[in-house]
């Protein structure tokens, strides 16, 4: 086993790890940053098939910014664990066995030839730079569905917006720019009153 | 090399123009829309309109009967794609006028986003039509997807639409997994995604079987979901249930003439070498969907969750059509029977259509005629109507000489033609016992009190636009031939198999 | 124009007009419906008119129309076969449909119902013109159908009627019976030919003579294919054109209107049947087996419904019966290959028929709807114009020699004595018998109601004079004619049609049976095998003329059997009219039986309706309280227990739709990877 083997499998290790405690972990942030842990594991494997831009993505976008947003959302939220756990042991005997059924036949099928296979086809690594030949391939053999892409983040964006964005009518949440212009008048309204028989104050309070 | 160096050729876009017309237009109604007043919105619903007409029109421009690849063969322009499409577009233009109503009633929804992410799913929908690449399959229904996770959610104040809308998306995700899964483990046995590719490999046969076979079960998983069959249909009763009528009425007809287009593409053209395994696949989950669909769908008495369960027997019988195709590596029958299943979805769609329209046109502000109680009495209310859905309820049944009848037959003679007769016997049994609950609709109209007397009330397109729909399943059930030829042209100009 | 476009001018015409008084029946004028139905069905019979000058002409038409769908190797089509046998057909039934409804304009002149009806008969007209000019069994059966719906929405005209919702029940259930028979055996044909279309059909035929179906396994018994489609398809005529055992219908479908009773059941639907089998000829041909029984059906019904004609009282139903006895004899045509004889004597008696029953209907009119023909007597001097056309219809009924029925049913009585089919010879004694069964109920009929004593206008009517004889007949009671009153002529209206239908009563068999049986007009429409079945051949080689014929005809045993009908009826009922109560009380038992009408209807309702009965009593004994309490009437247990499951399958939580999506995939997966490839 050569060095590059060893890495590869210690990387995998850790993603398969990593990964499990996601889904088993009790606090949701830790699981969060057991999700960290596997997206790094996993930019290390890309990097070991020097598909170094991707692996920098991953790293830059995922670990510096979704899962950062994640984290803050995992903190704001109060999530009561126990709820979300309850049944958690009635479910697993069954879960479980299908689960170990799934693995078992997908085990068993790409066990045998499936890695001599993918010997075989390995790309020719690129000689230029990484970051050029993805943009090269983008922009001319996968400039469509790149475009359809884009359409996606564009509804993303749009459907983000019209589901949260526009002002509820019944929203207590304050505007600061009017909160500034506020004038002393605005707050205080001095209303001179002319002195009155106690009988007489009741039907006028409302005034 | 330097960039200049760079080989860039711009790929022929006329194939595509009508993708590049909607999506233009959709981003030109979104900017529209922010300076809208209105808040019925009837400039962006007449834009929206207009645009659906222009893609037609552009569509229509463009139709040859001519298979034509562009994109680098990622997207392929053919007539199936032409027929599709214009059929995309009618619904469209239906289903926002049906709409129309209903969401000016409701501000949450008649927004402008509304339709223009109408437009944007529409355009993910166009993208799956003309697919000749997994990839662009999986960005459309990506694209589709997420259009109608925010219009089921977009009305926020309502509870079970947002429960709606969460276990779509969810459910919607696994999905995708799946279908992505299955589409790595092809590409990992073939070492190709495009679709003519695919099937030039497999054709040489230098694929490991069982791996391809584990990529298709994925692969049929994840269809099988955006078809809405046996055992991946759970989804189809709440969502149809929870979202707004008006996205419910969406959901349950435009995406499966898409669905139907993905389908055909990836395993009638690009994994045919496969089909005994994904016809297996398919008469199973069609059998189930037939059983299951139309035996809950008895027990229900919501009329959009009756649509549902009704949908999903719909679907499992589509599927009857499609897997019968080949038989024994014969695929003399390809034709008939695919071109059978085209016919049937596309009947589908129509009285679907009809059907969600009827609850709309019943529907007034803060009131959802949802109950099949509702619809009691409707011949007295009004008998023209009455008349209309009793025609699409019977079509959905399967009664003689309406059009649903013939897409049955079709379907069945298809089957029969492929010797499986306890198949076609299943089919009808199951139809009949179908049959029940369509009839009890038409039953609660006739010859129930209504619970409440008041006439109908709906703007003139609205009862132009059933009366029309309506019809057309007692006239398609006169003259269902000429469309009939249309999808048997289809087929056979589009698929790789008759090239 | 040629003869597609005719053809499809004579379908369309009376669906146009039907269409419009109709859809529009609540919004038009009475003149507007007529007018709109009456243009439909005459164009369609000036169609038909020029469809058969250029089918004289030797032209022919067989194609398709309109596709419907094709779909596989199946094609629904809408096609036409316009030949001889064809356009005779046609000319009958457009020339009575157009009679009708002249006729009507008259006889519904008070009915609220007046558009529907004239959308209805037009809408007949319609039907019977597809079932008669297909060119394949699905239109054939499209139209046997259709007619069979308006027969059945017609004999419930008066739908507030209880009795005439009986009677459209009963219509209804007995042509089940037979169109399952005529259904399998469509089926059949679809199954062994691989086609629908009559041509395709027949040029097949050869090569399934002496194919086989086996019957509880190969060895045990066997039937030809070609004997079980042809005794299934009879079967469907044996309910459409009301052969015994499924003859109970016809009576009670005199609850219709009479103008129904003459157009639907006694011109054009109930010989829908006997046209049937003539154009399936080439099949019949090939089966002696069917044959045999075609003839026996026939030979009964012509005898015994005969004999219930004389006891009846009802105008109509007297008519009614003397129509089932005359279907026996073109059934028994049909079955010794006398193919032509039959459809000839269905082309006279549809004429004469008519116009008895639309003379009835006069009768009914100048009566004030009481139909009890022993209330009536002396009209002749009343009615003369129906006096006279019921006469020449009575006359061409009995087979007067020189009147159409005479060349029809002596045809048909020869074509029998010739023929050597078994069955044959029974057939023939019963025909004889039956000449005299019907010249006496046809002149009983006619003397009880157009001479003798005065006896409408009693005060005593209603009473008790009238023994509730037959339940059914014994509606409006309070109608009849008021004391004192005098009967009178009914409009023109009503007499034109009579007229007009007497002529072709009194003429067209002089006219027509040179050139319709010997003169080669069916000989491509109808294929008949001369060797096996010579009766037509010989039938020819005794025919010089049909002066010649009616000649002969005044010393054959027919002529002399009718008279003798005749006069006894004049010496009972207008010699001697004390004579048939003592008879009828001397006859007791046989009486009863024929009041019973042999017990058909008895039995029919015991073991059928009763069993039927008897059947859903047990289920709703037996499975009501075992299944439907936990069903339908304790719904809420199977609502629960569907409930129940749905809601373990649809529980609303994401994960077990996720987890049911899992598993599903997992059976998949193992289906496909291990089950599927073992």
């Amino acid at each position: 086993m050569d060095f590059k083997s060893v890495v590869f499998y210690l990387f995998s290790a850790v993603l398969v790890f990593a990964s499990l405690r996601v889904i088993t972990a009790r606090n949701p942030v830790r699981a969060v940053l057991y999700l960290v842990l596997a997206f790094v594991s996993g930019g290390g494997i890309w990097m070991l098939l020097e598909a170094e831009f991707l692996a920098i993505t991953l790293v830059l976008v995922y670990v510096g910014a979704v899962m950062v947003l994640f984290l803050f959302v995992v903190m704001l939220l109060d999530i009561n664990l126990d709820r979300l756990r309850e049944g958690f042991w009635s479910y697993l005997p069954l879960g479980a066995t299908v689960g170990a059924l799934m693995a078992l036949e997908m085990g068993v099928v790409i066990g045998g030839s499936y890695f001599d296979l993918f010997e075989n086809r390995v790309p020719a690594l690129v000689t230029d730079s990484n970051v050029k030949e993805i943009g090269r391939l983008i922009y001319t053999d996968y400039v469509y569905p790149f475009e359809v892409a884009s359409v996606i983040l564009l509804v993303g964006i749009v459907a983000a917006i019209a589901l949260t964005g526009r002002q509820r009518r019944q929203t207590k949440a304050m505007d600061p720019a009017q909160q500034v212009l506020v004038k002393a008048s605005d707050r205080v309204r001095l209303v001179s009153m002319p002195s009155e028989k106690l009988e007489d104050s009741v039907p006028q309070a409302g005034e | 090399m330097t960039l200049a160096e760079m080989p860039f050729i711009l790929p022929d876009l006329r194939p595509a123009s009508a993708e590049l017309f909607v999506l233009a237009m959709a981003c030109l109604i979104l900017f529209v829309d922010l300076f809208v007043k209105d808040t019925r919105r009837t400039a962006v619903f007449a834009l929206t309109q207009l645009t659906l007409v222009g893609a037609a029109v552009v569509t229509w421009a463009g139709t040859s009967g001519e298979v034509v690849y562009t994109f680098s063969n990622m997207y392929v322009h053919d007539f199936l794609a032409d027929m599709l499409k214009q059929l995309l577009y009618l619904t469209d233009i239906i289903v926002l006028f049906y709409a129309r109503a209903y969401v000016v009633d409701r501000p949450l929804l008649g927004r402008g986003e509304f339709y223009t992410l109408t437009l944007f799913a529409t355009l993910g929908m166009m993208v799956m039509i003309s697919a000749n690449h997994f990839i662009t399959i999986f960005l459309g229904v990506e694209l589709l997807s997420l259009s109608l996770y925010a219009m089921v959610a977009l009305n926020r104040d309502s509870a079970t639409a947002a429960e709606a809308a969460m276990k779509y998306l969810v459910l919607g995700a696994l999905a995708s997994g799946l279908m992505l899964y299955g589409m790595s483990m092809i590409y990992g046995a073939v070492g190709s995604l495009e679709i003519g590719e695919v099937a030039e490999r497999l054709q040489a046969g230098v694929a490991n079987h069982s791996i391809l076979v584990l990529g298709l079960v994925f692969l049929v998983a994840g269809l099988a979901f955006k078809l809405g069959v046996v055992p991946f249909h759970m989804w189809i009763p709440d969502v149809y249930h929870g979202a707004p009528t008006a996205v419910g009425l969406f959901i349950g007809t435009a995406p499966k003439l898409a669905a139907f287009a993905i389908v055909l593409r990836i395993l009638a053209n690009g994994l045919l070498t496969l089909s005994y395994d994904w016809q297996m696949m398919l008469l199973i989950m069609a059998v189930l969907s037939i059983v299951l669909g139309n035996v809950a769908a008895i027990a229900q008495h919501n009329f959009k969750r009756m649509l549902a369960y009704s949908a999903i027997a719909h679907m499992g019988f589509m599927l009857l059509g499609l897997a019968v195709g080949v038989v024994g590596g014969d695929a003399r029958f390809t034709l008939n029977a695919y071109s059978s299943a085209l016919f049937y979805v596309v009947i589908y769609v129509l009285s679907s259509a009809g059907a969600f329209g009827m609850i709309l046109l019943m529907a007034r502000a803060g009131f959802e005629a949802e109950d099949l109680d509702d619809y009691k009495g409707l011949n007295r209310r009004n008998p023209w109507f009455a008349a209309m859905l009793m025609m699409l309820m019977l079509s959905m049944a399967g009664i003689p000489f309406f059009v649903g009848f013939f897409a049955k037959f079709a379907v069945l003679q298809a089957v029969v033609a492929s010797g499986q007769i306890w198949l076609a016997v299943v089919a009808v049994i199951f139809s009949l016992i179908g049959a029940f609950y369509y009839l009890r609709v038409v039953k609660l109209m006739y010859f129930d009190a209504p619970a409440d007397p008041t006439p109908i009330q709906a703007p003139l397109e609205v009862k132009a636009l059933i009366s029309a729909n309506g019809l057309a399943v007692a006239l398609l059930g006169l003259f269902p031939d000429t469309l009939m030829w249309f999808c048997l042209l289809a087929i056979r100009l589009s698929l790789s198999v008759f090239a | 124009m040629d003869l597609k476009s005719l053809s499809l001018v004579a379908v369309f015409a009376p669906l146009a007009g039907a269409l419009v008084a109709g859809l529009f029946c609540r919004v038009i004028a009475r003149s507007v419906a007529h007018t709109a139905a009456i243009a439909g069905v005459a164009t369609a019979f000036v169609a038909a008119l020029l469809a058969f000058r250029e089918v004289a002409g030797g032209a022919r038409f067989n194609g398709t129309v309109y596709q419907w769908l094709t779909t596989g190797d199946y094609a629904f089509e809408v096609g036409f076969l316009i030949d001889p046998l064809t356009v005779s057909m046609m000319l009958v039934v457009t020339f009575v449909s157009l009679m009708v409804h002249i006729y009507t304009i008259g006889y519904m002149r008070d009915d609220p119902g007046y558009n529907r009806f004239f959308s209805y008969i037009s809408l007949f007209t319609f039907s019977m013109l597809m079932l008669v000019m297909s060119n394949n069994f699905m239109q054939l059966f499209f139209g046997w159908e259709a007619v069979g719906l308006v027969s059945y929405l017609l004999i419930g005209f008066w739908y507030t009627r209880p009795t005439a919702i009986f009677a459209n029940l009963k219509a209804f259930l007995v042509n089940r019976v037979g169109d399952f028979g005529f259904l399998l055996g469509i089926g059949l044909v679809l199954a062994y030919f691989g086609t629908l279309d009559y041509a395709a059909v027949f040029a097949r035929v050869p090569a399934l003579v002496g194919e086989t179906i086996p019957l509880f396994g190969a060895d045990v018994a066997a039937v030809s294919v070609i004997t079980a489609i042809c005794i299934l398809l009879f079967i469907g005529a044996m309910g459409k054109s009301a052969q015994v055992p499924l003859h109970v219908w016809l009576p009670d479908s005199m609850e219709g209107p009479t103008p129904i009773s003459a157009l639907i059941h006694a011109a054009t639907m109930v010989t829908a049947g006997i046209f049937m089998v003539a154009r399936m000829s080439p099949l019949f041909e090939l089966s002696d087996t069917a044959l045999s029984f075609i003839v026996i059906i026939g030979a009964i019904t012509a005898l015994f419904m005969g004999f219930l004609g004389i006891i009846q009282n009802d105008i109509k139903r007297v008519v009614a019966y003397s129509t089932l006895s005359q279907l026996g004899y073109m059934t028994v045509a049909l079955g010794v290959s006398a193919y032509p004889v039959a459809i000839f004597h269905l082309t006279t008696h549809a004429f004469f028929k008519a116009l008895l029953f639309l003379a009835a209907g006069s009768v009914i009119m100048a009566m004030h709807h009481d139909q009890d023909i022993r209330r009536m007597g002396g009209l002749a001097r009343y009615l003369p114009v129906t006096w006279i056309t019921s006469l020449i219809g009575s006359l061409a009924l009995i087979g007067t020699p020189l009147f159409a029925g005479f060349y029809s049913k002596d045809s048909i009585i020869e074509a029998v004595e010739a023929s050597s089919i078994p069955g044959a010879g029974l057939a023939y004694g019963a025909l004889l018998i039956g000449v005299f069964v019907t010249a006496f109920y046809s002149f009983r009929m006619f003397f009880l109601v157009f001479h003798g004593k005065e006896r409408f206008g009693a005060a005593s009517h209603g009473a008790g004079g009238h023994a509730a004889h037959d339940e059914h007949a014994s509606h409006d009671e309070h109608q009849g004619l008021p004391p004192g009153e005098k009967p009178h002529e009914s409009p023109w209206v009503v007499t034109l049609p009579l007229i007009l239908l007497a002529i072709p009563s009194l003429l067209i068999g002089y006219v027509a049976i040179e050139p319709m049986l010997f003169g080669g007009w069916f000989a491509d429409a109808i294929l008949i095998d001369e060797v096996a079945h010579p009766g037509m051949r010989e039938l020819a080689e005794h025919f010089h003329g049909a002066a010649a014929m009616a000649l002969h005809g005044l010393s054959s045993a027919p002529f002399w059997l009718a008279s003798s009908g005749v006069a006894l009826a004049w010496f009972l009922y207008l010699r001697r009219p004390d004579l048939p109560a003592v008879w009828q009380a001397r006859l007791g038992p046989l009486n009863t039986v024929l009041e019973n009408k042999y017990y058909f209807d008895r039995f029919y309702e015991t073991v059928f309706a009763g069993g039927a009965r008897l059947l859903g009593r047990g289920f709703w004994q037996g499975g009501d309280v075992r299944v439907i309490d936990g069903f339908i009437n304790g719904s809420a247990r199977f609502v629960g227990w569907a409930a129940a499951v749905l809601r373990f399958l649809q529980s609303g939580r994401i994960y077990h739709y996720a987890f049911t999506m899992i598993f599903g995939l997992l059976v998949l997966m193992t289906l496909t990877l291990w089950v599927g490839r073992a």
